[in-house]
């Protein structure tokens, strides 16, 4: 696991699984977390693409996808920006954080739970956690 | 008009008792940093000189750019040989007139800028150059040339990691902007790895597997992983 720093923005990438989800999935908790600001700038593709020394036609694939998720948008001859809508980001949050619970929900059925099962052992985690630094 | 860059079927190769190439099948997409990878003594060095036209299969056919190998094809391709050297007399300002003069498709500005991006002083001369100085000369009197195709023989050999990385910048630095096929052969995967779009992975003069590397990652994990796997698995069906 190699851990790098490209403007900011903190990567962590593993060559044993694809690059492009990789880049894809951790600008976006970046810009859904909050470290990289509405309106801020992002690196171009060749900044990221040097900074991992990652093919620049794999960076250029996970920006255009942000920019399908309408987290980023191209700005002529001044770069890629994340949205200046804090609606936009929080929709997509949401739309994410709904897809896993699917994920989730269609795991647990796998495993014979019902919901009440796996409220009250959600239940009883968040009691066990009490105190820790969970936000 | 063709999709590959290069195209082989079932060739084969040897040299008196030494089989270089058993049956290799190989289709390779255009305009993709492709990975040549394997062990050496896998085959690899002999397939570039197939595609250059320095060496002949002994069956089989081979299509370079939709065309068979010969000097044609030549002008269309940058081709670094393994251990290659330049003349020791020369500044590398020298070298980059000379190349500007005789290689098709040399960028003498491309050249210059490349010079920069790698650390490379324009009036430092050949013979005295480092190992890794001297090689990312003749990377960048490669790279340089506007040619749909470019093949670098282990280009990573004897440079060290700083140099290393430096290289990888410039290539970034030119792709892009250029519709290209970078063909790079090497056993030392390190730094390299994030930059392949395609792989063929070489053993015995065949092909062991050969596509797109987010695939290979998928299901096989790290190419450090596959060559485990893959090579070990090899040598004991053929050592058995």
């Amino acid at each position: 696991m190699d851990q790098k720093e490209v403007s900011g923005i903190s990567f962590q990438i593993d060559f044993s699984q694809p690059l492009y989800e990789q880049i894809l999935n951790q600008i976006r908790s970046a810009i859904v977390r909050g470290e990289i600001g509405l309106g801020e700038k992002i690196p171009s593709v060749r900044e990221l693409a040097q900074g991992l020394h990652i093919n620049p036609n794999t960076v250029m694939r996970a920006y255009q996808e942000l920019e399908r998720d309408g987290l980023t948008e191209k700005r002529r001859g001044q770069g890629t920006f994340v949205t200046s809508s804090s609606k936009r980001v929080e929709a997509f949050r949401m739309e994410v954080a709904k897809e896993q619970i699917h994920t989730f929900i269609e795991q647990m059925k796998n495993l014979g739970l019902t919901w009440e099962n796996v409220r009250a052992y959600i239940d009883q985690l968040l009691d066990d956690d009490k105190g820790g630094e969970n936000p | 008009m063709t999709d590959w860059a290069v195209k082989g079927e079932a060739l084969f190769k040897s040299y008196g008792d030494n089989k270089a190439l058993s049956g290799l099948d190989l289709a390779i997409p255009k305009n993709k940093i492709v990975g040549i990878l394997g062990p050496n003594g896998c085959g690899k060095s002999t397939l570039f000189r197939m595609m250059t036209g320095l060496v002949k299969p002994d069956s089989g056919t081979i299509e370079v750019l939709g065309k068979t190998p010969g000097w044609r094809t030549n002008r269309e391709i940058a081709y670094l040989p393994d251990r290659a050297r330049w003349y020791p007399n020369h500044s590398v300002r020298q070298a980059f007139q000379w190349a500007e003069s005789f290689f098709p498709g040399f960028e003498i500005e491309s050249a210059v800028k490349l010079a920069r991006y790698m650390d490379i002083d324009l009036h430092l001369t050949v013979k005295g150059m480092s190992r890794g100085q001297e090689a990312r000369l003749m990377l960048i009197l490669c790279i340089a040339r506007r040619v749909p195709l470019i093949v670098l023989d282990e280009p990573f050999s004897g440079i060290d990691v700083i140099s290393r990385e430096h290289i990888i910048d410039g290539i970034i630095d030119f792709i892009g902007e250029r519709e290209q096929t970078i063909l790079i052969s090497t056993h030392e995967i390190h730094e390299i790895e994030g930059m392949f779009e395609y792989v063929l992975l070489m053993d015995k003069g065949k092909a062991l597997w050969s596509g797109d590397i987010e695939e290979l990652r998928a299901q096989h994990g790290s190419l450090h992983t596959v060559f485990r796997s893959f090579y070990k698995r090899s040598v004991i069906t053929n050592g058995s």
